[in-house]
């Protein structure tokens, strides 16, 4: 039990460390990269525990976006930043990027390598589990970071009262 | 109350304020209402297309009722989340404190001068994010080390070829290359437990995130157009990063 506890832990804190490289990538004001780092790594943490009971990634990814979406708003008060600058950098390491690729590497072999029709078959699988996978892991982030705002029916954060 | 301002200057002030929102990595939502907002504090109205190359805007003053139309061209994105908050904070601060034409222009172009992180220091925090990956992958720290590396070069050869204005896709797939193959290295000699692993995330700095969540933003908000686009141009680097890992994968005749 503590092992899988430390070494799920270790994952989330990377995650939370691969979030802070984008965000300074993508010039975050400098007083929110503690936040975003906080946030990345709840986020990683209940991705990972969720993934380790063998739940299903999309559903593990929105749950994790909608803490991400959740925290963010009172956050969002208190540091006087509008949520997206924290919010997309911490829940950019879950972006579906190895699935993208995966799909479009199956694509490749499907049509330059593969000639054997079992195996071609198998990667006509891959293309659309992977596939389909990364579109529903990028909608359920989506949801989860824009949560309050669709729940509460606001435009923007500064609307809602604390 | 305010000092009018012809119409054209107003006009091109909003039409900076949306076009750098829009460079920067702002959703069409945020980009519309950042800029009626403004346009509210100059007694103004204002009717807008944004789209991802052009903006189109009417504004229409609320006491004479003279309208006005100027179209804008965005220039080559470049995500700055630093701008989009200063320029929202700027927005609410314009709402409370009825900020002139003077005073909103000036404020702009302080923003657009704000400095950003060093070259090197982005170097490195994105390396860490890379080596971040490998672990999440399962990668130990040998792998990390080379995910690191291969990270760090790719993202060099990327931002050398914005330098030298290469077409996008094209610095996308280089970077990609250039990293799949030092990722490849560590598979051939078998350094770490997990070569594999480095490979899947050597190249994972590249992914068009903030793209992709954008467009689902943008088709939640019902701004399809824009929303395809982004999501477009988001598979449209995908496909270039895979042709770079596949072509890597290809010479060393791995899998």
């Amino acid at each position: 039990m503590i092992p899988t506890l430390l070494n799920l832990l270790e994952v989330a804190i990377w995650s939370g460390i691969a979030a802070v490289g984008f965000a300074i990538l993508f010039n975050i004001p400098r007083k929110a990269i503690i936040t975003v780092f906080l946030l990345a790594l709840g986020a990683g943490f209940i991705k990972f525990v969720l993934l380790d009971f063998h739940i299903n990634i999309i559903l593990a990814s929105l749950t994790a976006a909608s803490f991400v979406g959740l925290v963010s708003m009172p956050l969002a008060h208190r540091i006087h930043l509008p949520p997206v600058v924290y919010s997309i950098p911490a829940v950019i390491p879950m972006i579906p990027g190895y699935f993208a690729y995966e799909t479009v590497l199956s694509i490749m072999s499907f049509i330059f390598l593969e000639v054997d029709v079992p195996k071609r078959t198998a990667l006509m699988q891959d293309i659309f589990s992977n596939g389909f996978t990364m579109l529903f892991i990028l909608i359920s982030l989506t949801i989860g970071v824009s949560l309050p705002l669709l729940l509460l029916r606001k435009n923007t954060v500064k609307k809602i009262k604390r | 109350m305010n000092t009018p301002k012809s119409l054209e200057e107003i006009s091109d002030l909003l039409l900076q304020i949306a076009s750098l929102l829009m460079i920067s990595g702002a959703n069409t939502n945020r980009v519309n209402t950042s800029i009626s907002r403004f346009a509210s504090v100059l007694n103004c109205e204002v009717f807008n297309l944004t789209s991802q190359k052009t903006i189109i805007l009417t504004i229409t003053d609320n006491n004479t009722k003279k309208s006005f139309t100027r179209v804008k061209n965005i220039p080559p994105h470049k995500i700055d989340f630093a701008i989009i908050s200063r320029i929202s904070n700027a927005s609410w601060n314009a709402i409370s404190g009825q900020w002139t034409f003077q005073e909103i222009s000036e404020k702009i172009d302080s923003i657009k001068e704000q400095k950003k992180y060093s070259k090197y220091i982005t170097l490195i925090a994105v390396s860490f994010s890379g080596a971040g990956f490998c672990n999440i992958f399962g990668g130990d720290y040998l792998n990390m080390l080379v995910a690191f590396f291969s990270t760090l070069v790719g993202l060099f050869v990327l931002q050398f070829a914005h330098k030298k204005q290469f077409n996008g896709y094209i610095s996308v797939f280089l970077a990609s290359f250039i990293a799949s193959m030092l990722a490849c290295t560590g598979i051939i000699y078998n350094i770490g437990t997990n070569p594999e692993a480095t490979l899947a995330t050597s190249i994972l700095f590249l992914v068009p995130g903030v793209a992709l969540i954008n467009s689902f933003t943008d088709l939640l908000d019902k701004n399809v157009i824009n929303g395809m686009v982004r999501f477009t141009h988001g598979v449209m680097t995908v496909l270039s990063m895979a042709l770079g890992l596949f072509l890597a994968m290809l010479i060393f005749q791995i899998k």
